[in-house]
């Protein structure tokens, strides 16, 4: 990027970040459910349904779980702050500004990313308390990074397209049918080969897919992290840089695409 | 004119993409330091010629340049010159005033010394000093405009864009602003293009307007030659029901400058000098059974040219 295209970044993901602070209580909100699932129901469904592969530790397995959960619906939280920029808010002032404006919904994504993985160090945290068994290294850390934060960028950049083309007042409905229903289809609870075929080939067309497996091959050292579910290849690095590059292709083509959008609503 | 012009706007065309046109080919200069106000009825193409401007509509047609720099070819260019208020209210709500101008500051890249100096003296100018650090939800609709407006003008833009300053406040606060935007343009020198609908403020403040009509400049000059064109005086009569009988007598007499307008049961007829023998005249009028209540003579304002220039369609504010 040039540094022509880079101004404003600064001040635009300061203003950002710092709404996200003063609006705690909205993150509070978002991460409350992927709490209470890694407090109380994942170990309570290890307990119960016990495990559905001898080398699986499913507490663990359903707390990388809850990051797919709590990363997209921060993501399309987010959009809701969008709509009050632009009906009620600043945007016309920041259309006013001598910065490129795709900057405006760039800025804006990296510091609902900032958001997403500090609620994720939290969730993460407290799951490691309760008992999860986090098999890392800096590799898988940085695998596990970038399976996340490529997901919630993803999910942001439809959040930033949905603010445009849809009705204020119709995307409340549409945070947890895109936010969360997904996560359902995505090898969160179960794998995807248990999965009714259709259903299963739906799964792996979706990001979240991609993303579970390469968090859960980060940060559970390639046990059943899902890689052979999509690509059933046998080398564990070729499939997680395989879906590593599906991730980018999502995450490029939904903000690329979010940016044309902005750009092309901002100015009639 | 046109070559100290810091906004030069040549046949500018403007059809949305719903099929409006929302500018038909205008064409306009204003010179640096100038207050320059366009006026006009809702519809009648102000705030597009504002959007394009600033930068935030894309022209058909034309061209539009603001310092220099042409506003399709380079628009970065012509926001970093300019300072704009809108018409409604555009101000980060979960931040003080102090944060609002800050950010602004930040993003116009201003040094951070140059910056807090600047924005020390213009919340202190504007009388906000004392709530500079308090949530801009909590300010009045007037403090809010102040405060846009020391924004606007803080990285000493060298032409102010003011989207109907004053829409929406009282008029002592209106009263309040105008002032401050006469002052403002003493001290600060800055090119300042206005829109409003408080006809009889922009008549003090404007050294020219241009009145839009239809996406089409109806007239353009200063206010008091506008005034004079249509005729310093203006016979007002109103009448006790139809207006049409009085409008007819009055437009008989041969002393009007212009056609008589009717609005309701009022005629205005512009004149261009008192005729001697006017109160006989008036007298005669109401004598002779039109059903006359009142006649007024006054001084022609510039809410008359704008109504006689856009009668056509009665498309008033």
């Amino acid at each position: 990027m040039t540094a022509l295209a880079l101004n404003g970044f600064g001040p635009l993901y300061a203003r950002r970040l710092a709404i996200a602070v003063r609006t705690a209580s909205g993150m509070i909100g978002q991460i409350t459910t992927p709490i209470l699932w890694v407090l109380v129901v994942a170990p309570a469904l290890n307990t119960a349904l016990g495990n559905f592969r001898p080398d699986v530790d499913y507490f663990t397995y359903v707390a990388v779980a809850q990051v797919a959960f709590l990363l997209p619906f921060t993501a399309m939280f987010a959009g809701l702050q969008v709509i009050l920029d632009a009906n009620m808010g600043i945007l016309p002032e920041l259309l006013a500004a001598p910065i490129r404006r795709a900057t405006i919904p760039i800025a804006n994504a990296f510091a609902v990313l900032t958001v997403g993985l500090a609620q994720v160090a939290l969730l993460l945290g407290l799951a490691a308390i309760r008992g999860a068994h986090f098999h890392t290294s800096v590799a898988g850390a940085l695998w596990f990074i970038a399976g996340a934060s490529l997901l919630l960028l993803t999910v942001y950049g439809v959040a930033e397209i949905l603010t445009v083309v849809v009705r204020p007042e119709l995307y409340g409905p549409l945070i947890p049918a895109i936010g969360v229903t997904p996560w359902f289809l995505s090898g969160s609870l179960f794998p995807l080969t248990v999965l009714p075929a259709g259903i299963e080939q739906l799964g792996l067309l979706l990001p979240w897919t991609h993303a579970l497996a390469l968090m859960r091959y980060g940060l559970m050292h390639g046990s059943p992290s899902g890689l052979h579910d999509l690509w059933h290849l046998g080398s564990p690095e070729l499939m997680a840089v395989l879906s590593l590059l599906v991730l980018v292709g999502f995450a490029v083509a939904s903000l690329g695409l979010a940016t044309r959008v902005f750009n092309r609503t901002t100015t009639l | 004119m046109r070559e100290r012009a810091v906004v030069a706007v040549d046949d500018l065309q403007k059809v949305y993409a719903n099929g409006v046109e929302a500018l038909a080919g205008i064409t306009f200069h204003v010179e640096p330091g100038e207050v320059f106000g366009l006026l006009g009825p809702n519809g009648a193409g102000k705030s597009t010629t504002i959007g394009v401007l600033t930068t935030t509509v894309t022209p058909t047609a034309g061209s539009a340049r603001v310092c220099g720099h042409d506003v399709a070819d380079d628009p970065i260019g012509v926001r970093r010159s300019i300072g704009v208020t809108f018409q409604q209210s555009v101000l980060d709500q979960d931040f003080s005033g102090f944060e609002n101008l800050r950010l602004h500051a930040r993003l116009w890249r201003m040094p951070p010394a140059e910056a807090s100096a600047r924005i020390a003296y213009l919340l202190d100018r504007m009388g906000l000093a004392a709530r500079a650090n308090d949530g801009v939800r909590t300010y009045s609709g007037g403090m809010r405009r102040r405060l846009e407006i020391a924004r606007a003008l803080l990285a000493a833009p060298q032409v102010l864009f003011l989207d109907e300053p004053t829409l929406g406040l009282d008029p002592a606060v209106r009263r309040e602003l105008w002032s401050l935007i006469a002052s403002l343009r003493r001290e600060e020198g800055v090119t300042t293009l206005l829109t409003t609908h408080y006809l009889e403020e922009a008549e003090g403040v404007c050294d020219r307007v241009a009145v839009i009509h239809e996406g089409r400049i109806a007239a353009i000059g200063p206010p008091g030659v506008l005034i004079e064109e249509l005729g310093g005086v203006t016979i007002e009569v109103r009448a006790i029901r139809d207006a049409g009988p009085a409008a007819d007598a009055l437009r008989d007499l041969g002393i009007a400058s212009r056609p008589p307008l009717v609005a309701g049961e009022t005629v205005a007829l512009p004149m261009g000098e008192s005729p001697p023998d006017l109160a006989r005249m008036l007298a005669d009028l109401q004598a002779d059974g039109l059903g006359v209540a009142a006649t007024t003579v006054r001084a022609t304002t510039l809410s008359d040219v704008y109504l006689h220039l856009t009668a056509a369609t009665g498309a008033h504010a």
